[in-house]
């Protein structure tokens, strides 16, 4: 048996992007992934850098060299980042994610509440906008289904029409959704997108958008159709005779949940090996070196590679673990960034600065993990789990999940 | 094929809000009739109430069904104050018996009461008064015998019978002591009365707060009030007014010139998210912090501290570290299990009481009813303060608040209240006419018999949008058209949508929308959900660790990182009248 190049804790966005980078070139690697993906709460859209300094940021690679030294993207280097950047959009459109933006300049996404905020990347066939303030179209039909809740249309439609549009919300009944209706976890998006998302529905879907907006600029549908990959949203505009566009919807999100599919079913296309459904219990470390790890399942059996990678996310993916005393990193025990004590993680007013949202792992510049100040020569540490960014307040979530990936994978191989 | 509506572009300019009252819905399932509020400023009253809490709702009931012509005034919501910050201990005043026998006793006379007027409020689960290695044993003698005293049933039971009724009771109880206790929703029990005293023609006004006392030659003539909604101020007449409004009062009374001095003592509770008591659990020792843990649906509440603050902290507490943690270590004394079971906030609320010495933690004053005439008292013709007692004594705070303003008036009627059944509790429930039978279910233990009144004809009406509290759009137009809600933060407390164990990860947008629908104003329906996100963040902050904090990190990346609500809000500030 011939041993595992690389052993990754944690499958979503960033451990996905270095196994499928390590995985094209040959390498032996396996993700432990224990929970789904927090891509279930993406909205089609991929952020870079959109604050800085709670100044909006139009050139996102320019705005880099402004960010404090640990910053992640300050340890990779503004000029590696630029070109991370473009292999991450080559990644993604290899794994069939086909996303348009630049990293030089974001465009605008539109959120579930119909507002506009900063993004690098969309998925082809999502709303965008190439402006803050105002929409490409001058009349546009939103597309309500009446029943379909986590869609808060008459905020969408509000908040679309203060961007200077006039929106026309128009309902559309479509046959099958009578009796989902019944409960309200039947009508989240994902159910939709298996429920009206295929075969002849979506056909009829089509044709009943087409009977109600034939002639309109443009229409707008909630993102619900294409759980698996954008055949079936491509196939709908193509069927639909207005230039038709999908807006984000609450979570579970259509096309996040399609984005994490389809990275996994590439790498697994590559030979990656990936474990759903498993933790790591306990890692075993011999002189600042990893030396084993053993899953939850079978506490005996010792997993073994050349290379570590954390990638197991922040507090919401359990990454990090808040206790009464202090925020941890509970399978290494590596040092965490983090104030002192409960009361100084967070503040009032939720939807802030939050401290918890920087709390994070500490690393050298090359992204090994640090442990009592040491780094660990055969563990890195990527994506959210990471110190020194914000995502809700810098936007810069996946573009620190693709970059952190890349850039190790580059270490990874030259090695 | 489907109907259409026009949103026109716009300026991000708006209008100054007005607030529209719904009183009547149409057959369709979207059609709301908006409906101007009733004029209330050219009526003549004979009662006017102030404090929208039990008390007041109660004192409003009862005057209402006395025949009465009685407004009522309400700063903010029912139940903002002390009324929506306890832990629904319906006692059976087991509790005071040994240190305050009155009390005692009419806690147990209007636990009686209460069961057979406010059934659909109560949950009769019991209650179980347990000595832990802590206790000392001998209290439990002296504390049947009180309780015997006051008339209430207490059974000394072994303490394996009591481990095999609570199985996570701690293993080393050494005695348990049976009592009439139960839970009761407050937010139930303030809403029934209000229903039915709007019911009985009573007028009931939220968001205003009254500012003055209106006196001449020595009586009251009435009062002066400011509309929250539209920030203007308002006389309303009437000779008799009844202050009802709990801690607040004072300030008010000190304005016109009377002074009494209330304690305000802050108790601190914690939600836990599972419930692990069938029964109320108390310590049996003398009343003391943190002995009380109290289920409530599928979830529990450890109480309660005890600390007397100033006068100027009442609006505005703040759960600290030390009270959670005495809360959490006292609680896992009792019920092991809790070390385990998730957190999910810490709340305070303020007890009204009348200060009577120098005791610092208000623990020895008595919870026994206080009703001033303050024409006796402080030659005040016309005004009446009632206050002190507790949550379930509130029917009879009221009685005796009615009936001295019923002798003032010259009014010979008799309290009914006693007797006569709340709306939702005047018949059993029975079965109405909705396929969704966990919904009918969690309604009725909301609403009551009321709940058949729920709109259900239509799809959109069953649609179920929170899945944790089962709360259908139906029930939210109910509590819109009936119930006087205007906004998410009233909703909540209405239908306790949002409360659940999700802590309202989408519900609360759906309800946001919905709200933003019928009132036709998105703009304060998004502000109003930052605003409901920010008040159970004010709940979750002080145990936010291990899920709670997850939990919130998961609800600011859905609310501020995917949808840009801050955004949405803070972008149009500036333009907020």
């Amino acid at each position: 048996m011939t041993t595992l190049h690389t052993l990754i804790i944690g499958g979503g966005l960033s451990g996905l992007t270095l196994g499928i980078a390590l995985a094209k070139t040959g390498r032996r690697v396996s993700i432990v992934s224990a929970a789904p993906s927090t891509l279930e709460l993406n909205g089609g859209s991929m952020e870079l850098l959109g604050c800085v300094d709670g100044q909006t940021v139009a050139q996102p690679i320019d705005a880099i060299a402004r960010l404090p030294k640990e910053h992640p993207y300050s340890k990779i280097g503004p000029e590696q980042c630029a070109l991370l950047a473009l292999e991450a959009v080559r990644l993604l459109g290899d794994s069939g994610i086909h996303m348009d933006g630049s990293a030089e300049c974001n465009h605008w996404r539109i959120t579930p509440l119909g507002v506009t905020k900063p993004a690098w990347l969309s998925l082809r066939g999502m709303a965008t906008a190439t402006q803050p303030h105002c929409l490409p179209w001058s009349r546009a039909t939103l597309v309500n289904l009446p029943g379909f809740m986590d869609y808060p249309i008459h905020l969408v439609a509000h908040n679309l029409s203060l961007l200077g549009c006039d929106i026309m919300v128009r309902d559309i009944e479509v046959e099958g959704l009578s009796r989902p209706r019944r409960l309200a976890s039947e009508m989240r998006a994902a159910n939709l997108a298996r429920t009206i998302g295929t075969g002849s529905k979506l056909r009829r879907l089509a044709e009943a958008i087409n009977q109600t907006c034939r002639d309109d600029e443009a229409v707008l549908l909630p993102a619900i159709i294409g759980l698996e990959d954008d055949y079936p949203s491509g196939l709908l505009r193509s069927w639909v005779s207005a230039p038709l566009h999908f807006l984000a919807t609450m979570p579970p999100s259509v096309p996040g949940t399609s984005m994490a599919g389809q990275l996994r079913h590439y790498f697994k296309m590559l030979g990656g090996k990936f474990l759903s459904a498993e933790t790591i219990g306990r890692a075993q470390l011999t002189d600042g070196h990893v030396t084993a790890l053993y899953t939850a399942k079978s506490p005996t059996i010792p997993i073994t590679a050349e290379h570590y990678v954390l990638a197991s996310g922040s507090l919401m993916s359990q990454g990090l673990l808040a206790t009464h005393e202090a925020i941890i990193e509970p399978l290494f025990g590596l040092d965490v960034d983090a104030p002192d004590g409960p009361d100084q993680w967070s503040r009032y007013g939720l939807l802030g600065d939050q401290p918890f949202m920087r709390c994070g792992v500490l690393t050298d510049a090359r992204l090994h993990g640090l442990k009592d100040g040491k780094p660990i020569d055969n563990l890195h540490v990527i994506g959210s789990i990471l110190a020194g960014h914000n995502p809700l307040t810098m936007g810069d979530g996946h573009g620190v999940d693709l970059l952190t990936a890349l850039s190790v994978a580059h270490q990874l191989t030259q090695t | 094929m489907g109907n259409c509506r026009c949103y026109n572009r716009r300026t991000v300019t708006r209008q100054p809000i007005s607030v529209k009252y719904i009183q009547k819905v149409g057959t369709g399932a979207d059609d709301f009739v908006t409906l101007p509020i009733v004029n209330v400023s050219g009526t003549t009253y004979d009662v006017i109430v102030i404090g929208g809490g039990a008390t007041g709702a109660g004192v409003a009931r009862d005057c209402a069904l006395r025949g009465l012509r009685v407004l009522l005034l309400e700063r903010h919501d029912y139940n903002h104050g002390a009324s929506g910050r306890n832990h629904g201990l319906m006692h059976s005043g087991a509790r005071y018996a040994v240190t305050d026998l009155d009390s005692a006793r009419e806690c147990i006379e209007e636990n009686n009461i209460l069961r057979r007027i406010a059934s659909h409020c109560i949950e009769a689960t019991d209650g179980l008064f347990v000595t832990l290695p802590d206790d000392d044993m001998s209290y439990q003698a002296t504390f049947v015998e009180a309780c015997l005293k006051a008339g209430i049933t207490a059974e000394v039971i072994d303490p394996q019978q009591a481990l095999s009724l609570e199985p996570a009771l701690c293993p080393d109880v050494r005695g348990a002591v049976r009592v009439p206790d139960a839970t009761i929703d407050p937010f139930a029990l303030t809403h029934a009365n209000v229903l039915d005293a709007r019911l009985h023609g009573a007028d009931t006004l939220t968001e205003h707060e009254v500012t003055d006392l209106l006196v001449e030659n020595g009586r009251t003539q009435g009062v002066r009030a400011l509309n929250h909604r539209t920030g203007q101020s308002q006389e309303f007449h009437a000779p008799i007014i009844i202050n009802a409004a709990g801690i607040w009062g004072a300030g008010l009374l000190h304005r016109a010139g009377i002074d009494i001095q209330m304690f305000p003592a802050k108790g601190t509770m914690l939600v836990y998210g599972q419930r692990v008591n069938q029964r109320v659990l108390n310590r049996c020792r003398r009343p003391s912090n943190a002995d009380i843990l109290v289920p409530d649906g599928a979830m529990c509440l450890m109480g309660t501290t005890s600390d007397r603050i100033g006068i100027d902290e009442v609006d505005d507490m703040r759960v600290t570290d030390t009270e959670v943690s005495l809360l959490m270590r006292e609680g896992e004394k009792m019920v092991p299990q809790l070390a385990q079971t998730r957190l999910l906030r810490a709340f305070a609320g303020v007890r009204p009481l009348i200060a009577s010495d120098n005791d610092p933690t208000g623990r020895s004053i008595s919870r026994g009813i206080v009703c001033m005439d303050h024409a006796a008292r402080d030659g005040m013709e016309g005004l009446i303060t009632i206050t002190g007692g507790k949550l379930i004594t509130y029917r009879k705070m009221a009685e005796q608040a009615t009936d001295l303003a019923c002798r003032k008036l010259g009014v010979e009627a008799v309290c009914q209240t006693a007797t006569t059944p709340l709306p939702g509790s005047d018949s059993p429930a029975n079965e109405w006419d909705n396929y969704n039978p966990t919904h009918r279910s969690n309604a009725t233990r909301r609403h009551g018999t009321r709940a058949q009144d729920i709109p259900m004809a239509s799809a959109t009406d069953r649609t179920i949008i929170c899945e944790c509290r089962q709360v259908s759009v139906g029930e939210v137009k109910y509590a819109i058209e009936q119930l006087q809600c205007h906004n998410l933060v009233e909703l909540l407390r209405r239908t306790r949508l949002g409360m659940g164990v999700c802590q309202g990860k989408n519900c609360v947008c759906r309800a946001a929308n919905l709200l933003a629908h019928i009132s036709g104003d998105p703009d304060k329906a998004q502000r109003d959900l930052q605003r409901l996100l920010d008040e159970r963040w004010k709940g979750v902050k002080p145990v936010a660790w291990g899920n709670a904090l997850r939990q919130a990190q998961l609800t600011a990346t859905i609310y501020q990182g995917l949808c840009g609500l801050d955004q949405a809000v803070n972008d149009r500030k500036e333009d907020q009248p």
